[in-house]
């Protein structure tokens, strides 16, 4: 038996084992389905997260405070008088009528970043760096209330729930974890993290307002409380140095806008933006231990 | 600052593949087409029973390639896994290195004066990095081999 070889070109622009479809038009049309969908289950998981968190209660917000705290690896600096300076001010920023969700504590963290935080369990967490760059009370004191706001407010607690929500996502489809999914990864997490900033965005006005609010009531005006802010837009279009310091304010809005924001809320207010400096006790630059050191310094 | 770099460095990855990627993809393509013409007398079958009465001699001919997949390839397929589907970016990279490997095959055996090849085979593997790998951006094997007969 013998069969009949015939030579038969292949056409070709029909390869029915390749589906003609424009590499480009494929990957667009699947990054916009994959970020569109990632952005409706971070912002669901989100808020669901954020709702439950605020819910767990006094006793294992204080436990889960505990826990996080531990987790702060920067020296703290014990039974200093700035501790107890900064702790009265921070009670005095309370409104009369106001108690604060639960007991606050002061923790000062001997580190050169300027930052200020506040942890679930009433932990409040100042850097000796901020305290070397504050030029009067009335802005430490507004970062004091703007840290107090969010607490109020259980922001902490928010995004603790939200951050654990999404980290448990990413792990359960097997992403963000891992070093096996490459770019996979980086796509979803970006889309999560870009939806959890513009939720803190958020917070940090709505804790903005609340600063200004008890500085205006604890001072009876508003003057220098945001020099602060204006001092350090100058350091941010000048020195580069202070990447550090911007690291912590990336997910606060631009401080410009901030400023303008916080300004036009005190003239729809009626509050008075001009006022007396009150300044900052000499040695809240210095620990206890060395003040001879610190005032030769000065 | 740290994810602005990331950003940029997957662009760019991406971007390299792409062009790169399609460039080579094309010219593949059209020396696949061109080869092919060459070839076009050497039948090729998967059937190896009922042979020919006169054939005088034999000889095992293999074709083997291997293409490596680029970083937009990767991506795109990574992403076309969270939906479901088709993976297309890869269907032409299968079919390039089928064709390539029985040609290399056929090639083969021209050289050696076969007539024809029988009892086709096609073998396929993936080489490193499988699905996924961060640093080996994985690559797929297609070897090709049957009998030569003169």
């Amino acid at each position: 038996m013998s069969i009949k070889y015939v030579p038969k070109e292949l056409p070709i622009d029909d390869n029915v084992n390749v589906t003609r479809r424009h590499p480009l038009k494929n990957f667009i049309y699947l990054l916009g389905t994959v970020v569109i969908i990632s952005i409706i289950i971070f912002v669901l998981l989100g808020y669901t997260a954020s709702w439950l968190a605020t819910r767990i209660g006094a006793d294992n917000e204080i436990r889960v405070g505990k826990l996080l705290y531990n987790t702060i690896s920067e020296t703290e600096v014990i039974d200093d008088r700035r501790i107890y300076y900064l702790d009265e001010l921070l009670h005095d920023m309370l409104d009369v009528d106001e108690i604060a969700r639960l007991p606050l504590t002061i923790h000062l963290l001997d580190t050169e970043i300027v930052n200020a935080a506040i942890m679930p369990g009433g932990h409040v967490l100042i850097n000796t760096g901020l305290l070397q760059k504050v030029k009067s009370e009335n802005e430490l004191a507004f970062i004091l209330s703007h840290e107090l706001g969010h607490f109020q407010h259980q922001d902490p607690l928010k995004s603790l729930g939200r951050s654990l929500v999404v980290v448990s996502a990413l792990a359960a489809v097997g992403i963000g974890t891992s070093s096996s999914s490459g770019g996979l990864s980086d796509i979803v997490s970006w889309t999560g993290e870009l939806t959890i900033l513009h939720y803190s965005r958020n917070q940090e006005t709505k804790a903005d307002e609340y600063g200004l609010a008890r500085v205006i009531n604890h001072y009876g005006h508003g003057g220098h409380s945001l020099d602060f802010f204006n001092g350090f837009q100058k350091f941010e279009d000048g020195e580069r140095q202070l990447s550090q310091v911007s690291q912590y304010f990336a997910s606060h809005p631009e401080n410009q806008e901030r400023i303008d924001y916080l300004n036009t809320l005190a003239v729809q207010k009626g509050w008075n933006m001009e006022g007396e400096l009150t300044s900052l006790p000499d040695w809240i630059h210095c620990p206890d231990m060395d003040e001879e050191q610190c005032e030769a310094e000065n | 600052m740290e994810n602005i770099l990331q950003i940029s460095l997957v662009l760019f990855l991406l971007i390299l593949g792409y062009f790169f990627g399609s460039y080579r993809e094309k010219r593949h393509f059209r020396n696949l087409q061109l080869r092919e013409k060459q070839v076009l007398n050497m039948p090729i079958a998967n059937i190896g029973r009922n042979l020919p009465a006169d054939i005088t001699e034999t000889k095992l001919v293999v074709g083997i390639v291997v293409i490596s997949i680029d970083y937009f390839k990767k991506i795109s397929a990574m992403l076309r896994n969270l939906v479901g589907g088709r993976i297309t970016v890869y269907e032409s990279l299968l079919d390039r290195s089928r064709r390539e490997a029985i040609l290399r095959m056929q090639e083969e055996a021209m050289e050696w004066g076969a007539s024809q090849v029988l009892n086709v085979r096609l073998e396929t593997v993936a080489i490193g990095g499988r699905f996924g790998g961060k640093t080996d951006p994985g690559s797929i094997e297609v070897i090709a081999y049957g009998t030569g007969i003169k």
